[in-house]
């Protein structure tokens, strides 16, 4: 009966072709590591804080007079309003980390290198969406960090040349933040999510384009593909597993910890807390805003600081493929980038002094640096690599690539797995 | 390994011990009924008389247990779902304060270092040499020693002070989060079933790929 | 599956898969429930669920209303000719004792609700109007003209005082 069903409906839609070669039957790289997790996890989060968002929906009201109290009714008398508020709070911190692992992962293996950048920008678009989200989402409990903390970011705007009052004041819809402020960041903040789950698709479309990346950074030839059900449907439940072992545990027993105490307070738009702080995964971008004594200057500063990360595949001139495999000084860059975002993100926590201005300023030098410096580095290191001598498949590789780059753009596709 | 870093590093940014310059006194709030229900009582003969408790409803206390007949006292005529309303108006607390004492529904999630945070603070009262009385932990407070502690000398009276304090910032920390044990149980629940399930999944997830050549 | 699978092998594996799909579709349902019951009536709303009601300062003959679950009641406190008259029957279209319908003689607590579409009837005279279509309802909240087809109904209530009724709870 079912196969009949199916059968129908196969005339009608390419259900059965569709699963099998887009799921199931998916060709996937069998030697992808456990760092290959993280975009399904991404998808996971997604919905759940679409699903827990759409819940707490039902019990918030979005008004300057009612919003603090309507969170208090979710934490207290809602049934289970405790669990869902704490999913979706912990939810948005797990979303940020799940996705800066993927990034992490596809800046080390380089797989935002040719023919992957339209998979790498769309997942900046990706970013940009998320960080507008989280944002708009930050200002719905009107606590106090959520009242300043959008009358600080708001004010940023006023960068704008020529129209930036106008802007600010559009923007909010008021002169200060406020009622208008607060309603319409709600009506946006429950839109975005949607237009995340399109461009996720848009991400999705591209990756079966193109296909996965994998930890050699070369691509494999296709008896070295497996189907991607059922050896990553497992894989991935399994790293599911896991993160919901780390998810739960916040939720459960530390979810104040991801809450400022100050946002516990109602928004007093007289009284500015001593120490304004956004969450965790603003803080470097929020360092580097810092640095820069010009208000303009650190707008521009910060606005370049996520967007640096798109010109990757024009800034990665080596010819070696894939990313830190084979390339030890590339390694070396990553890792010390890595570090100069914590160092960035622990100067964006702590409250500003001489000290620490200047090794923010300092910090901000080298992210910067670092992006900068990758073009001549890369090709450095090329020369230095070739002339060394590379592993066999690796120059072999080159050597079809530069055939390739001669031919006319016909890019090969990787036979399917039958 | 470096997931494991990864959850360390998220571990010890999450401890909240940046905040205030003087000491403070670690404590464990005890949120059973016995210890909440001597709070209240603290507090509604004296907190209370300044202070309201907006978020908790008469009809809260009753569903954790406090005695019955103690709320009717406390509530008079007013509904079991009224809130605890400060005594204080308003207009009077600017005339004497200068400003609204302020609600403590939340008081020990709103402040770093949480309960301890309380706890410190309401014994943190002393006597300046000058004799006026100022508090260690937030000198500018506008709230009078309500405990008596900077005139306690003796021994038994400072004990039996701080015993009350405990018991005050006991259910304030139930206040602020009246569904804690609750979230705790199911939490262990919740983490035990994940492991089982984890741990399937790995062995699954073996099984399956063992048959890769 | 590989050549070196024996049909053990294959059993357990097949067996650890249905395992491990019943314990996670289980995990599955159960992470569904709380979302499920955050739709159902918050503890707020569920106090409102019962309404206290004092009864001292009502004369005999006097009717009160009061909100109850966001529906008006009616309270009505019989005088000894009320009682009387309605004990002596068994009401209009909709036969019932009066006795089954008032705990007490005296007072007399019934839904505010036409049992026809729903508006709220008027106190005139003996009993309720409907002015909707025309019902009518005598001092037992019984009707004795259509078209509505029942008697007003009575909520759960009972006396916790003398003087004093919690409507929604029997």
């Amino acid at each position: 009966m079912k196969n009949r069903i199916i059968k129908w409906i196969d005339q009608r839609f390419p259900l059965t072709s569709f699963v099998k070669h887009e799921l199931t039957g998916y060709p996937t790289p069998r030697n992808l590591s456990y760092w290959w997790n993280f975009g399904f996890l991404a998808g996971f989060v997604l919905m759940l804080q679409v699903a827990t968002g759409i819940f707490l929906a039902m019990h918030y009201k979005a008004d300057v007079a009612l919003s603090f109290d309507s969170i208090q009714h979710i934490m207290r008398d809602v049934n289970y309003g405790w669990l869902l508020r704490f999913m979706h709070s912990t939810g948005a911190s797990a979303f940020f980390l799940v996705i800066y692992i993927h990034m992490a992962r596809t800046l080390y293996y380089g797989s935002y290198r040719a023919p992957r950048e339209l998979m790498w920008w769309s997942g900046q678009g990706l970013l940009l969406l998320l960080m507008a989200t989280a944002f708009m989402g930050y200002l719905l409990p009107w606590g106090q960090m959520s009242f300043w903390g959008a009358t600080v970011i708001t004010n940023l705007f006023r960068a704008t040349p020529f129209i930036g009052e106008q802007v600010v004041i559009w923007l909010r819809g008021d002169y200060t933040v406020g009622d208008a402020t607060l309603t319409r960041f709600f009506a946006l903040h429950y839109l975005f999510p949607f237009l995340i789950i399109g461009a996720v698709v848009v991400h999705l479309v591209a990756l079966h384009t193109v296909k996965s990346s994998n930890p050699s950074g070369i691509d494999l030839a296709a008896k070295d593909n497996i189907p991607f059900h059922p050896y990553f449907t497992i894989k991935d439940l399994y790293g599911l597993g896991i993160f919901l072992i780390v998810y739960c545990s916040f939720v459960f027993f530390l979810p104040n910890s991801l809450i400022e105490p100050a946002n516990n307070i109602p928004a007093n738009p007289m009284v500015t807390p001593n120490h304004i702080v956004p969450e965790w995964y603003f803080l470097p971008f929020y360092a580097i805003l810092r640095s820069v004594p010009n208000m303009v200057g650190g707008v521009v500063a910060m606005g370049l600081s996520v967007m640096m990360f798109a010109f990757m595949p024009f800034l990665d001139r080596s010819c070696i493929p894939g990313g830190a495999q084979y390339r030890p000084v590339f390694r070396v860059q990553f890792y010390l980038f890595l570090l100069d975002m914590l160092v960035l993100g622990y100067i964006g926590y702590i409250p500003p002094t001489s000290q620490s201005i200047l090794i923010g300023q300092v910090a901000t030098l080298c992210y910067f640096g670092s992006f900068f410096l990758i073009p001549f580095i890369s090709k450095a290191e090329e020369r230095w690599l070739i002339k060394r001598g590379l592993p066999p498949d690796v120059e072999a590789l080159i050597a079809s690539e530069a055939r390739e780059k001669s031919k006319l753009p016909q890019r090969r596709r990787r036979e399917d797995i039958a | 390994m470096k997931k494991l870093i990864v959850v360390l590093i998220l571990y010890c940014s999450t401890s909240p011990v940046w905040a205030t310059d003087a000491k403070l006194e670690n404590i464990q709030v005890d949120t059973s009924v016995s210890a909440v229900e001597r709070g209240v009582d603290t507090l509604m003969n004296g907190c209370h008389s300044c202070h309201s408790l907006k978020y908790i409803k008469y009809r809260d206390l009753d569903t954790f247990g406090i005695d019955k007949k103690k709320i009717e006292a406390w509530r008079g005529d007013q509904p079991l779902d009224a809130p605890l309303a400060s005594l204080m108006s308003d207009d009077a607390a600017m005339q004497s304060f200068g400003k609204i004492p302020p609600d403590l529904s939340l008081i020990t999630k709103a402040r770093e270092g949480g309960a301890s945070y309380v706890y410190s603070y309401l014994l943190g009262y002393y006597n300046t040499p000058e004799g006026m009385t100022s508090n260690h932990i937030f000198p500018e407070t506008k709230m009078p020693d309500a405990l008596g502690i900077s005139g306690a000398t003796e021994p038994a009276q400072r004990d039996e002070l701080q015993g009350k304090a405990h018991d005050i910032v006991s259910f304030l920390a139930w206040a602020s989060d009246p569904h804690e044990e609750e979230r705790h149980r199911l939490g262990y629940y919740v983490i035990g079933y994940l492991v089982v399930l984890t741990l399937l999944l790995y062995i699954v997830k073996n099984q399956i790929w063992s048959t890769l050549k | 599956m590989a050549e070196s699978d024996t049909l053990g092998d294959l059993n357990r594996r097949n067996f650890l898969i249905k395992v491990t799909s019943v314990v996670g579709g289980a995990g599955a349902v159960a992470a569904c429930l709380p979302f499920v019951a955050s739709m159902n009536p918050s503890s707020d709303v569920l106090a409102k669920a019962t309404t206290e009601f004092d009864l001292s300062g009502m004369n005999p003959g006097d009717m009160r209303t009061v909100a109850w679950q966001g529906k008006p009641v009616f309270i009505l406190r019989r005088t000894q000719e009320q009682i009387k008259e309605m004990e002596a029957s068994d009401g209009g279209l909709d036969p019932e004792p009066d006795q089954k319908r008032a705990k007490q003689p005296e007072w007399l607590v019934v839904v505010g609700v036409c049992t026809h579409m729903g508006c709220v009837p008027n106190k005139e005279g003996p009993g309720w109007t409907c002015h909707c279509h025309g019902s009518q309802y005598d001092d037992s909240g019984r009707v004795t003209r259509g078209p509505a087809p029942k008697n007003l109904e009575v909520p759960p209530y009972r006396f916790i005082a003398a003087d004093k009724i919690i409507i929604g709870e029997a």
